[in-house]
């Protein structure tokens, strides 16, 4: 019985070979991007889930209220961890985290020197209670109690120590930044499997102090949060968070310091479960190369993959209730040859259960393929490999039994239905399942595909626009180089500037801090006395520039001057400011006094508002001054001469050689302007490129669809083109008479797509402070697009069958 | 044995709210081991009858049973095993399934009886055999001629050994020397036990029957 139903579907397929693969393609491509949305959503939900007791784990975090703002930090004040770890109730366990930044680190008896080393941490030994590691050398009970002390991962043992085995690495000696001796305590195993706790070195927090992070680690101030300085705890039960918090909300207030109560801040903190740490996209994890898994992006691709799979159903019902009075001979033979209906049923589910296994699998080589495009949205730990997975794979079949059943019901249903006497009386069979219900399916189909186009056009606009607008600077032919963070005082970056004066292709110099534009930005809190009285308190963004930083960056100046030299306090100020402190005329402001932490400066100049930060964010009040604390010029900007291409890399090596000169082991890159402002950018152009694929791969799915549609429809009607064409029609009348009925069917979709796309896009640009307009010639021309891709579509077939010769079609009868 | 038995039997249609009589008061009889042949001109309702007893078409009054059953009780599954059990269709045009070999086409009706493997390996190539069509047993319909195709149909049609053959015009489409090949057939065939309702134009065909019935617009004419 099965060997016959597979015989007759293969022969079936195999016969309409055009109308099967249209029907496997548009499959294939809904299972390819389920499959790696699939892949994408179980590899981001493994992570951590393997730890024992992990829903007893959590982060503590912090969460800031001022009078008109929140913010979040992962990070929370040494003396909580202290407390937490000493005299908390409903804890197991408490141990901070705190991230270390190491320069080198050397190894004691080969004299050998890693530089940089990432993934290095302080923290307490309760840390290795709460995260259960396989312990190859040494014991958690005798590891990180006192200062100086050292537990290597086993791969990080690999890299220090190549030629000895876990227990001889224990008792050897690691030099931390030239002048801190630690020693190994033990050895652990990696994590196996997915984890956000990436560590690879753990050093005992007593350690910190003679490092430059120890200043903070060891503050013992109740009000100074680092996100770098976290705290875990286990709960001793699931009905502990309460406590907890209430301690945690208790000691705030008992500690309160005095600026706070002074400006009305406050602090709460959120325990945040283990499972949600991959998630957070506010609080971020300790990996900052990998961003955390954002659910409403996965929810955005979900939907994407849904919408894709939907469509070749859709395709899969139309083409098939179309099709269907071909076999309806078939179908009356077999009940008189006693089929029962339930048989039949299962034969043409059989069927389709065929042409989705071929779907899926021709879907898993375009799934690889997926993945290579959209290398940028999946995580830079998800491989192929995945789908050997057991739960993936598990996955695959479901989604195909559920394709198999979604697409193959109705036309089942509408097929088995036949009455073996109608098409035994060899009557045409005029049902052919709702016409009414094709009609409707195909407007699904061109309003997803039109709704993409236009979301593609005006996302696309919106780059365009953010990526030429004038941001109020100079950002051709500009770029700087950071001097290393080590070395804070300025002779050497003095002298390095001098150095590239020497050289004519560099026009101008300014030392200085960010770029004018930069995700980095510094604000403190000032506030201006005005003639009335009135205290005018405002949050004021701080950028660090020389003297010529203005000039540099063609900043136009409106009044006064830029600052005399880099140490005078002195404000220049943007015109933001200028409207907050109730200026009019910029002359007004020079000269007066804004108070920061009790001291006052002058304000000396007032430049015209520039872009501190990408187009999405507003303009913000913003002052330029030197470098006061003695630490904030970071890098040196430099405008080039020429901007020929022949001798960019020339320059840029002549610089190289410069800088090597001054920072001999320091690493050297050039960051032009313009690129870093494109870099502004990369979220919204990845989202653009996701939606030009979804675009496309929606567009040729319905557009296959409308293609098997009216193949089907021009041969039904060829008798009537035949007859009408005889009667003298001309072919543009005929190819208007085929494709008006489809026509229609675009039109609707596209009053339809319209208001959503608008909606959709209106939210959307909602983030941005500068956009677009959503103009409505946008929406005019991707209707217009997608009518024309019909007719073409559509006139590809229509138009040889206009051009037959009656004589044959009339024949036939 | 009475196979079948048609009583005061009436189907009609309406156009423009009038009755069409299609059948009108049909009164059969069918004892088992019959060779009857319906006769009349085109739209007598030779075809309609057959339907009807075939079970492919409903009527609109009278009582009609099938080896004692009441057939307008029937569902429509419990009619599907009927046509399994007991009946087999002939049709003038043959009705082959075109995607499907010969083989597979004789093969097919056994497929619904649920037999096993051997079994019908066994019964097809029997009839195979016996209708001398061996060597054509991989080709598809559209590689046949029709004569050999109403074979192929005859085959698929004993190859359930059913009790009743309703043949509508099976040499419709046929030279005169297959349409007497396949009567001659016809003839053996109820020779050996099995009851047969033809309808046919031919007098000649007709001979073949041991009772004839006449048709006339939809009513019996030979009473």
């Amino acid at each position: 019985m099965f060997k016959n139903y597979f015989k007759i579907a293969w022969r079936n397929l195999w016969k309409n070979k055009l109308f099967s693969s249209i029907n496997i393609i548009s499959l294939a491509i809904g299972f390819s991007a389920s499959f790696v949305i699939g892949l994408m959503v179980y590899y981001d939900l493994t992570f951590d889930k393997f730890h024992p007791d992990s829903e007893l784990i959590y982060r503590v975090t912090s969460k800031f209220i001022t009078n008109d703002s929140e913010g979040r930090n992962s990070g929370i004040p040494m003396p909580y961890i202290v407390e937490a770890r000493e005299n908390f109730n409903g804890l197991e366990y408490a141990s901070g985290i705190h991230v270390a930044n190491i320069l080198k680190v050397e190894e004691n008896s080969s004299k050998k020197v890693f530089k940089n080393p990432e993934y290095v941490v302080f923290t307490n030994p309760e840390y290795f209670k709460i995260f259960k590691y396989n312990w190859l050398a040494g014991s958690p009970d005798m590891a990180l109690n006192s200062p100086n002390e050292l537990v290597l991962t086993k791969n990080r043992a690999k890299k220090y120590f190549p030629e000895l085995s876990p227990n001889e690495v224990i008792g050897k000696t690691l030099v931390y930044n030239d002048s801190i001796q630690t020693i190994v305590k033990g050895v652990v195993a990696n994590f196996e499997e997915r984890t956000d706790l990436i560590f690879e070195e753990f050093l005992s927090v007593e350690t910190s102090k003679k490092t430059s992070n120890g200043s903070y680690i060891l503050d013992p101030q109740w009000d100074n949060t680092n996100s770098g300085s976290q705290l875990f705890v286990k709960t001793s039960g699931p009905l502990a968070i309460a406590s907890i918090t209430e301690q945690l909300n208790a000691l705030e207030v008992e500690h309160r310091s005095d600026w706070e109560k002074k400006y009305n801040f406050s602090k709460t903190f959120y325990l945040q479960p283990l499972s949600n740490l991959h998630f957070n996209t506010d609080l971020g994890i300790f990996d900052f190369s990998d961003r955390p898994a954002d659910k409403a992006v996965m929810r955005g691709l979900g939907l994407i993959a849904l919408f894709l799979l939907l469509l070749g159903v859709i395709n899969f019902i139309n083409l098939n209730t179309a099709q269907a009075n071909q076999r309806a001979k078939e179908i009356g033979i077999r009940k008189t040859l006693g089929s029962s209906k339930k048989q039949l049923v299962f034969q043409f589910m059989g069927e389709t259960l065929l042409l989705t296994i071929a779907a899926a699998l021709i879907s898993v080589v375009l799934a690889y393929w997926l993945l290579q495009v959209f290398s940028d949205f999946t995580p830079s730990g998800l491989s192929f490999s995945l789908f050997k997975n057991p739960l993936i794979i598990s996955f695959a079949i479901i989604l195909v039994v559920l394709v198999t059943f979604l697409s193959g019901i109705y036309p089942a249903l509408v097929l088995t239905k036949y009455k073996p006497i109608s098409v035994l009386k060899n009557q045409v069979v005029s049902k052919t399942g709702k016409p009414a219900l094709r009609r409707f399916l195909t407007v699904f189909q061109f309003s997803i595909a039109q709704v993409f186009i236009i979301s593609t056009i005006l996302v696309a606009r919106q780059i365009n626009f953010m990526m030429n607008k004038d941001m109020g600077f100079k950002t051709e032919a500009i770029a700087n180089v950071r001097t290393p963070w080590n070395y804070i005082a300025q002779e050497k970056q003095i002298r390095f500037e001098q150095e590239l004066k020497k050289h004519p292709e560099i026009s101008k110099l300014a030392r200085g801090g960010a770029t004018p534009a930069s995700r980095s930005t510094s604000t403190t809190v000032v506030t201006y006395i005005n003639g009335d009285g009135n205290e005018i308190q405002t949050p004021l963004q701080l950028l660090r520039g020389a003297k010529d930083y203005i000039e540099i960056y063609n900043i136009e100046l409106l009044a006064g001057r830029h600052i005399l030299n880099d140490t005078i306090k002195e404000y220049v100020i943007n015109e933001t400011y200028l409207n907050i402190l109730g200026f009019k005329d910029p002359k007004d402001a020079i000269g007066i006094q804004i108070k920061r932490s009790d001291e006052l400066y002058p304000i000396v100049g007032v430049v015209k508002d520039f872009n501190q930060r990408s187009l999405k964010d507003p303009i913000n009040p913003l002052a330029i001054v030197g470098n006061w604390g003695g630490t904030s010029f970071r890098a040196v900007h430099f405008t080039l001469a020429n901007n020929e291409q022949v001798s960019m890399s020339n320059t840029i090596s002549k610089i190289e050689t410069a800088y090597k000169s001054i920072y001999p082991d320091a690493d050297f890159q050039v960051n032009f302007i313009d690129e870093t402002v494109e870099r502004f950018y990369n979220q919204e152009k990845s989202l653009s490129k996701l939606l030009s694929w979804s675009m496309g791969l929606s567009l040729l799915i319905s557009c296959l669809g409308l293609l098997g549609l009216v193949i089907y429809t021009t041969e039904r009607r060829t008798k009537e083109i035949g007859v009408r064409k005889v009667l003298g029609a001309t072919i543009a009348q005929l190819n208007v008479l085929l494709c008006k009925e489809f026509l229609v069917l675009v039109g609707i979709a596209f009053v339809i797509a319209t208001p959503l796309a608008y909606w959709g896009m209106n939210t959307w640009l909602k983030d941005f402070a500068f956009k677009t307009n959503i103009s409505w010639w946008i929406f005019a021309l991707s209707g217009l697009g997608m009518v024309l891709i019909a007719i073409i579509i559509m006139s590809a077939r229509t138009v040889s069958t206009a051009m037959k010769n009656p004589v044959n079609s009339l024949r036939n009868e | 044995m009475m196979l079948l038995e048609l009583e005061g039997i009436f189907k009609w249609v309406k156009t423009g709210g009038r009755r069409v009589f299609l059948l009108k008061d049909i009164d059969l009889k069918v004892e088992e081991g019959e060779f009857i042949s319906l006769m009349g001109p085109s739209g007598s309702g030779k075809s309609t009858l057959l339907n009807v007893i075939g079970m492919l078409d409903q009527f609109n009054e009278g009582h009609y049973r099938f080896l004692s059953e009441s057939v307008h009780k029937l569902k429509e599954r419990q009619r599907a095993n009927l046509y399994k059990e007991y009946i087999g269709f002939v049709f003038q045009a043959y009705h082959l399934i075109d995607d499907l070999t010969v083989y597979e086409n004789i093969e097919t009706p056994l497929l619904y009886k649920k037999m096993k493997s051997s079994e019908r390996k066994a019964l097809v190539a029997d009839m195979l055999d016996r209708f001398n069509i061996v060597g054509k047993k991989d080709l598809f319909p559209a590689q046949l001629s029709g004569g050999q195709q109403q074979l192929v149909g005859i085959a698929r049609a004993l190859v359930t050994k059913p009790k009743l053959i309703l043949a509508d015009e099976p040499t419709g489409n046929l030279n005169s020397k297959q349409s007497t090949e396949i009567m001659k057939l016809f003839k053996q065939l109820n020779e050996e036990g099995v009851t047969i309702i033809q309808a046919t134009h031919s007098e000649m065909n007709a001979s073949y029957g041991k009772r004839i019935i006449q048709l006339l617009d939809g009513g019996r004419q030979d009473l």
